[in-house]
């Protein structure tokens, strides 16, 4: 018996490459902010801005999303990943695609290098959807985790293919309405249908996993996917043809799925065995904390309010921030220490498990630059919010340096854990067994 | 294949072997976790084990499975080893011994 033909993990160079990509880029995005401090007092249609968007929503969000979640696809999923080869290639493709098309933005260079990325990225994305598409086919039983991954992978590619007709339309302009327009429908079919559905339905299954918690039913989360589906596919139907004024009902749809999701987690860590909330799912409480920020934000920003121009211009960049820097990034900071580890763990020991006395995950991962990571986060992420409403560039930059000091401690620890090896291995001796 | 009654002191050699794989995820061992749901030995010397995992999807599966087959082995070089992955009845938190709330609760 060998652990490749019973588990379902698939090999470590299809998993692995996603983090350190995604760490990478996170250190860029950082970078990138300590120069954008001057781009947060106007618009959000800013090359700057849009850089910093991209890069944080793909090479760095949706890079490690990707890697994690052909790691997890299989654990919520109960089956293998369909195609390590689509994995690998999809990999390639959203690489290049998030370089070349934060280069473009950057430079506001909207020819053919905007194009091709804008075509590399919906490739990578075509192929991830083939991939969770027939993984989740194979899956033993249908859930309704299943129906949050699957129906987000679905929302990704309509991000993404909106995202191209609107990098054509630079070159060669045949949409009717103007630019943003369009922007506001891509961003949020991104923010609810990709990121939140899928954080929602992996975060289902693997927090009470976590906590060792027990919790059945699946009513709330069924409710949940119902709601925000609805939200955003009413939202769309109106932002395309009836320009009404219940945008905020329909923001209302989605942040009431949330709420229930959030329920849901209250009412499973209710039943949890486990008491010992180590740093990883403390960052994850964080994120889940950091998400009423934007749940707040989108009511606000929907209900077209008639505030001063400048006001109204931070508020849209602070619910950007929040989502993206906020929520997503706190939870993938926090996330990463709790699945990378793991993985890492699994390929450098499987063969040492029960002859030989190995280190825990917990073990091979520093626990002070984690903790470091955590708080200048989440003093980077105050600081900022507090720059953009103060319009204040000096305090924006004490928060993009919080950010910058983030992304070193935290690229430190994952390249230390993805250059694991194991060394020095003692074999057990019986008759002095003690569990860690 | 007729099942023959372990001694109980045969029995919890197994146990106590078999608490040597610790859970990585959790930290504790799987014989406190309420993993191991059954140890027994053949008339023809096959040391069977059934035992589960906290959720089916578990990545764990293979290197569970191997810790346990080569710990048993190492310990019993004169059995044969199978063990058995169950998921009859779903492993939940009350599966849990004693001295594994002992160790959770002593980690808060």
């Amino acid at each position: 018996m060998s652990a490749a033909t019973t588990s379902n993990s698939p090999g470590k160079w299809v998993v692995l490459p996603h983090y350190a990509f995604a760490a990478l880029a996170f250190v860029a995005l950082s970078v990138l902010l300590l120069f954008s401090t001057d781009a947060f007092g106007g618009h959000y249609f800013h090359p700057k801005l849009l850089t910093l968007t991209h890069v944080a929503a793909l090479g760095w969000a949706t890079m490690l999303i990707f890697g994690a979640l052909y790691q997890l696809l299989p654990v919520v999923l109960e089956c293998r990943l369909y195609s390590e080869k689509l994995a690998v290639a999809a990999f390639a493709f959203l690489g290049v695609g998030s370089i070349l098309l934060a280069w473009a933005f950057w430079n506001f260079e909207l020819g053919w290098v905007l194009h091709v990325a804008a075509c590399s990225l919906v490739i990578a994305f075509i192929l991830f959807n083939i991939n969770v598409a027939q993984t989740a086919r194979k899956a033993p039983k249908w859930t309704v985790e299943s129906d949050f991954i699957v129906t987000s992978a679905i929302w990704l590619l309509v991000t993404g293919l909106v995202g191209l007709l609107m990098a054509v339309n630079f070159t060669t302009p045949f949409l009717p309405v103007e630019h943003t327009h369009y922007l506001q429908l891509h961003a949020h079919i991104g923010m609810a249908g990709w990121f939140l559905l899928l954080i929602i339905g992996v975060g289902a299954k693997l927090i009470p996993m976590f906590l060792l918690a027990h919790h059945e039913d699946t009513k709330k989360l069924n409710w949940s996917y119902n709601l925000i589906n609805a939200g955003l596919v009413l939202f769309i139907i109106d932002h395309l043809l009836f320009h009404t004024l219940l945008l905020p009902v329909y923001a209302a749809l989605v942040v009431a799925g949330v709420a229930l999701f959030l329920l849901y987690l209250r009412e499973a860590a209710k039943t949890r065995q486990r008491q010992d909330i180590d740093l990883g799912m403390k960052q994850t409480f964080v994120a889940l904390a950091l998400l009423l920020l934007p749940l707040i934000l989108v009511q606000v920003v929907s209900s077209r309010l008639a505030l001063p121009q400048a006001l109204l211009s931070s508020v849209y960049l602070v619910y950007g921030i929040s989502v993206f820097l906020g929520f997503i990034s706190a939870l993938i900071l926090g996330q990463t220490f709790k699945t990378l580890p793991f993985i890492v763990w699994m390929h450098a020991y499987e063969d040492y498990v029960g002859r030989f006395k190995t280190p825990l995950p917990k073990d091979i991962y520093s626990h002070a630059l984690l903790r470091w990571q955590n708080i200048s986060y989440l003093l980077g992420f105050i600081l900022l919010v507090a720059g953009v409403l103060l319009g204040n560039e000096q305090v924006i930059l004490a928060g993009a340096i919080g950010f910058t000091i983030t992304s070193l401690l935290y690229t430190a620890n994952v390249f230390h854990l993805l250059l694991h090896k194991a060394h020095d291995l003692k074999p057990f001796t019986y008759g002095n067994t003690k569990a860690a | 294949m007729e099942t023959q009654k372990l001694p109980e002191d045969f029995d919890l050699e197994v146990y106590e072997a078999l608490k040597y794989i610790i859970d990585p995820e959790v930290g504790i061992n799987i014989v406190d976790l309420g993993l191991v749901y059954e140890v027994s030995l053949t008339e023809e010397g096959v040391l069977a084990v059934d035992l589960t995992l906290t959720t089916p999807g578990c990545p764990m599966s293979g290197t569970i499975l191997t810790a346990t087959e080569q710990i048993l082995l190492k310990r019993f070089p004169s059995l044969d080893v199978k063990v058995n992955l169950v998921w009859s009845p779903p492993w939940s938190t009350e599966m849990i011994t004693e001295e594994g709330m002992r160790q959770l609760e002593a980690k808060s």
